[in-house]
């Protein structure tokens, strides 16, 4: 069954997030990145940095938690079991560290067909306390075979 | 890295892991993303796979390292967007690079076209391509 057209542009709740030490150390050993700055304020700051820093995708984290109101979102139809992620993008206008109070609000950016696959874009400002946006993220995921001129 | 020091058409320095079951465990601990598609074999099979694949963004969080190694400092990545292309398999080795594409000498910025590559019996995979990213040189 095709994807709502309708919902193009729907707001979802804000999120809110507080960048916690522990977990940007969690994050930075999981993908083997040994970059000290991620691992202690001390080297972040000799690095010029106000705080311990989160590496670039981080906020990956924001996504996982706000990503759930869109994908099951009745009205939107998406079968999560024919979903895979195509694609991803992040613009980062600031670092990331540690302490930074965020919120995000995504929203259905597009949605398209192309051929037999139809494609989701979710779209969220991240911002900081002040209210200033430190990172945009745009993702991209492919629901396969829903499309209307696929057949089969 | 420094703008002087760098030309359209260099390549990054290409950086490589084994991408191991614990590491892809821990990724699901860390981001939050359960999918059992990244950790439960037989889930796996059951919608087409020999067994569990990496997630996108572990492989993107690993593309995103070789820039900000090569970069030196990660607050100069400004802006990177992927395609998932393949998936990835335990025990394959990733193979991140990036060629510079565009500098522009009045802001400092470069624009580099970036990948993931794994070797599959002798054939190339992109896990990532027709990516893009944007630095900031010092």
């Amino acid at each position: 069954m095709p994807l709502n057209q309708s919902l193009k542009g729907k707001e979802y709740g804000e999120i809110a997030f507080t960048v916690d030490r522990d977990r940007v150390v969690q994050f930075a050993d999981a993908i083997g990145d040994d970059n000290p700055i991620y691992r202690d304020a001390a080297a972040a700051k000799e690095a010029g940095f106000s705080e311990q820093v989160a590496p670039p995708t981080f906020l990956t984290v924001m996504q996982i938690m706000t990503s759930g109101q869109v994908v099951l979102d009745p009205e939107l139809g998406l079968d999560y079991s024919r979903v895979v992620h195509g694609e991803q993008e992040f613009e980062l206008r600031r670092p990331v560290v540690v302490g930074d109070v965020l919120t995000a609000t995504p929203r259905i950016a597009d949605i398209y067909a192309k051929k037999s696959n139809e494609f989701l874009v979710t779209e969220a400002e991240i911002k900081d306390a002040s209210g200033e946006v430190v990172v945009v993220m745009r993702s991209t995921i492919i629901s396969r075979g829903t499309g209307g001129s696929g057949g089969s | 890295m420094l703008f002087e020091q760098v030309s359209v058409g260099d390549e990054i320095p290409a950086y490589t892991k084994v991408v191991k079951r614990e590491d892809v465990k821990a990724y699901a601990d860390a981001s939050g993303d359960q999918n059992p598609l990244h950790q439960d074999d037989s889930f796996a099979r059951s919608v087409g796979f020999p067994g569990i694949i990496a997630h996108g963004m572990f492989t993107m969080a690993h593309l995103t390292s070789a820039l900000t190694r090569w970069l030196g400092d990660p607050a100069a990545l400004k802006s990177i967007g992927v395609q998932f292309r393949a998936v990835v398999f335990m025990d394959e080795t990733i193979e991140a690079g990036g060629r510079i594409t565009e500098i522009d000498p009045n802001t400092k910025r470069a624009k580099l076209d970036v990948w993931v590559r794994v070797d599959r019996a002798g054939v190339s995979e992109y896990p990532i391509k027709n990516s893009r990213a944007e630095v900031e040189l010092a």
